[in-house]
């Protein structure tokens, strides 16, 4: 009796860890756990408002729980560091614009090279767009530029922070238009539209879902964007290009990978987050959040990071600032 | 207009206002507010951002109720780690310690848990109803703050501070420059280059709140005790046990008979929770200015018309009263420029913010015109919130004075692992805990020289805004120092601080 007991006992041990071993081989991506999308901003700004329209649109689709995480330290450099410091699994993912991956690497050096970084879907474009308060005496993007011209750094204007995409958009078209003005460097979108409506800078750079509600409300007025076409909500404003401009320069933002992310994991994110970003109920959200989709997959997405790359670094090289 | 006053009207708000589910979740985010607010280390914006995505499926008042309830509950959360520990549980707590703490060394943190909550209760109240009937003018003012303003604020702030607290002009000017410089450490405001991480990559985003924060008053206050019962462990050993008995029953002294509140000790802080009140809905409702200065500046200003000065330091009520009444009352006005015009007032704002968007509702000039229903419903929510943070913060109190009065040879050391634990929540890193000990060592040390805590701390969380705005004001300025004065409300500030400064140094002249 004595035996069989404990031949009982182990038998059931045995087929236990067996079981418990071919369940977890079983285990198909993505249902081992809950996947992250880390944001380098804060909670409550652009980057992690997106983040949460992917991640409550996408986890059905994906079947998995998905998280966006905010982690806005050390200027953006902590979200990318967790993200290279986590499992290669496929399930930690960075959303980013090119502001804290790419300028501020070019800047200064960090522990990981552009090539490592796998984008797998653009979400959506950041345009620049300038604007001045309602009743500004600069009437249109030609005067500001006339006027610019005229008497160098006459004008003050507000920004994000240094080398952000609003602030990249901004020295390109003062370069396509040989003018000079007066930087002031802002802790974000919000401020530089405080600095407008308060009367203390004469024009800022912003994107269009921060100042689209007091364009709306006539209390400013947005004088041109740097992108190829006009933005769906700022249909009024000319892009610099169609003033005569050659400037179009839009951040993307994207989901990366980290390097040895599985390619079978990549493929499967990227199908999934495609489809779920096209659904109607996706849709229907963006434009309650102003977000203008512009979706691409993971070869487009691939040809236009190492595109920006490549003008950033050539920019940075003009201005005196690449890393030494 | 006339719509917003229609019997019908008022009677769909309040009748969708007082639902049942409403009240259970803004009932439930003021205690979860309270709790979060009450552990160092862990701050009601994490328990905010948390629950960002359930709020999503959430109808938007209970939602909205829920995440301002946590707000509300936060601010007044804070100083009960404050009074309890001698630790803030918030940045908006700081200055609590310096009366709330002595306060309960004197045998009274029940009184000054109450003073603390009835302040912060009509701080919360007073800005709620500017909130929704003054909202928009007050925004206008808000907006006329630049950078030359701010920097003028922040001045002011910082040189009232140093030369109002305990310790004197001098010392408090001191561990304001050792603030100033622990907050240089990290990125340049401006040009976004690093400075003084000594390579550190954790420290690119600065010296640590959450560290510098316990560090400088728990472990501190810890590290101090500790050396206080050894040389008294030594000197009885050497006089024997009779000193050991008479100190044991120092211990035991605490009478709950002594400590109660009453109606007149309420009006005798009133004067100080109105100073706090106004001020705390002034700076609240300038976006980025935050609750850290309202509860400073409210402090500074309660001291200076004070009837009895001499006793903010040493656990006067009025010195608990105006600092709680100024980080609560930065509740409800850090909405201001978030409604009127989509700016967020605080990080905090930043986050229901969000949720508004979430939600549907895009914060702006628009707002209230294409939500009008339900920001009328929220606004009454808001300010049944408030009442309820005052019924179950009362109801909690009793519990949390009885823990402020466990022995200390039981409390230190529970500090003590909470610190660290705490500490190490915040952000994973053992990086952290190495900060949180080097800050221990910097507050104990300028405690034992009597140095104030209080303007290191103020300077840390401010210097940073103090140098951006320096900079944006001279770049706007195209780089003459002579266009910080081109603003009347800047040369305001400036006057106002040479007065006070003034009076001061003459009473302290006249004292000596």
């Amino acid at each position: 009796m004595r035996m069989n007991k404990k031949f009982l006992i182990l038998f059931n041990v045995i087929f236990l860890l067996v079981f418990v071993s071919i369940s977890s081989f079983a285990t198909q991506y993505p249902e081992e756990k809950a996947i992250r999308i880390i944001s380098p901003t804060g909670a409550g700004g652009s980057n992690d408002i997106v983040s949460r329209l992917v991640t409550s649109s996408a986890q059905q689709i994906v079947g998995q729980r998905m998280d966006a995480v905010a982690m806005p330290g050390a200027g953006g450099q902590e979200a990318i560091n967790f993200v290279m410091n986590e499992s290669h699994d496929g399930y930690t993912f960075l959303i980013t614009d090119y502001g804290n991956l790419v300028a501020a690497a070019l800047r200064e050096k960090f522990g990981y090279d552009f090539s490592e970084w796998k984008p797998i879907v653009q979400i959506t474009e950041y345009i620049p767009t300038i604007f001045v308060k309602e009743d500004s005496p600069i009437k249109d993007a030609n005067d500001w530029i006339t006027k610019a011209k005229a008497e160098p750094n006459k004008f003050s204007i507000a920004h994000g922070t240094n080398l952000c995409p609003p602030h990249v958009g901004l020295i390109l078209i003062e370069k396509a238009a040989d003018i000079q003005n007066s930087w002031v460097p802002t802790s974000g979108g919000s401020e530089a539209l405080a600095f407008v409506l308060g009367g203390h800078v004469d024009i800022a750079s912003s994107i269009p879902t921060t100042i689209a509600s007091s364009v709306d409300a006539g209390l400013v007025r947005a004088l041109g964007l740097t992108s190829a076409e006009r933005s769906k909500f700022l249909p009024d404003t000319p892009t610099f290009k169609e003033l005569g401009y050659n400037v179009v320069s839009t951040s993307w933002l994207m989901i990366f990978a980290y390097k040895d992310v599985p390619e079978d994991r990549i493929e499967f994110m990227e199908n999934k987050l495609l489809e779920a970003l096209n659904t109607k109920g996706a849709q229907a959200m963006a434009k309650k959040l102003n977000i203008e989709l512009s979706l691409q997959g993971r070869e487009e997405s691939q040809k236009i990071y190492s595109r920006t790359i490549e003008d950033l670094t050539s920019l940075f090289a003009d201005l005196g600032m690449l890393k030494k | 207009m006339d719509a917003i006053f229609s019997l019908d009207f008022m009677l769909t708000v309040v009748q969708e206002a007082f639902r049942l589910e409403i009240i259970i979740f803004a009932a439930l985010g003021v205690f979860t507010g309270v709790t979060v607010g009450a552990i160092p280390g862990i701050s009601g914006d994490i328990a905010i951002a948390l629950l960002l995505p359930f709020v999503y499926n959430l109808h938007p008042v209970p939602a909205l109720g829920l995440l301002l309830g946590i707000y509300k509950g936060n601010m007044f959360g804070g100083a009960i780690s404050a009074i309890t520990f001698g630790v803030p549980g918030t940045g908006g707590a700081v200055v609590t310690v310096e009366d709330g703490y002595p306060a309960k060394k004197n045998g009274y943190p029940k009184k000054a848990m109450l003073t603390a909550l009835y302040s912060s209760v009509t701080g919360d109240i007073i800005s709620t109803v500017i909130l929704v009937f003054l909202a928009l003018p007050l925004a206008m003012i808000a907006l006329k703050f630049g950078p030359r303003e701010y920097f003028s604020l922040y001045v002011f702030a910082i040189l009232i501070i140093s030369f109002l607290l305990q310790g004197g002009m001098k010392k408090g000017l001191v561990t304001a420059a050792i603030g100033l410089l622990i907050g240089c450490i990290g990125l340049d405001p401006i040009t976004g280059a690093t400075r003084l991480t000594f390579g550190f990559s954790l420290l690119r985003g600065g010296m640590p709140l959450i560290p510098l924060l316990i560090g400088v008053f728990a472990i501190s206050e810890v590290m101090t005790q500790f050396i206080k019962t050894w040389h008294r462990n030594r000197s009885i050993s050497i006089k024997g046990l009779s000193e050991l008995s008479s100190k044991q029953s120092e211990e035991n002294s605490y009478d709950p008979s002594k400590d109660i509140m009453s109606f007149k000790v309420y009006l005798s802080t009133l004067k100080a929770t109105i100073t706090g009140s106004a001020i705390g809905t002034f700076i609240g409702a300038l976006p980025g200015a935050g609750s850290s200065l309202a509860a400073f500046v409210s402090y500074g200003m309660a001291k200076r018309f004070s009837s009895c000065p001499e006793q903010f330091g040493k656990g006067s009520l009025e010195g608990v009263a105006a600092p709680e009444a100024g980080n609560s009352a930065t509740v409800g006005s850090s909405m201001i420029p978030l409604i009127t015009f989509g700016i967020p007032g605080s990080a905090t704002a930043a986050l229901i913010g969000a949720a508004f968007m979430l939600m549907g509702m895009q914060p702006g000039p628009m707002m209230m015109q294409d939500n009008m229903p339900i920001m009328y419903t929220f606004f009454v929510v808001i300010l049944y919130a408030s009442i309820m943070n005052w019924g179950i913060s009362y109801f909690l109190i009793p519990f949390y004075a009885k823990i402020a009065m466990i022995k200390p040879r039981f409390i230190y050391p529970s500090v003590f692992i909470l610190a660290i634990l705490g500490t190490y929540a915040s952000r994973n890193s053992i990086i952290d805990i190495w900060l949180l000990l080097v800050a221990g060592l910097l507050g104990t040390l300028l405690k034992k020289a009597k140095y104030p805590l209080g303007p290191l701390v103020l300077a840390y969380i401010i210097g940073p805004g103090a140098e951006r705005s320096l900079r944006q004001a001279l770049l706007i300025g195209r780089g003459e120092w002579g266009s910080l004065l081109k603003s009347p409300i800047a040369i305001g500030f400036y006057a106002v601080t040479v007065v006070v400064i003034i009076l001061i140094t003459k009473v302290s002249f006249k004292k000596s």
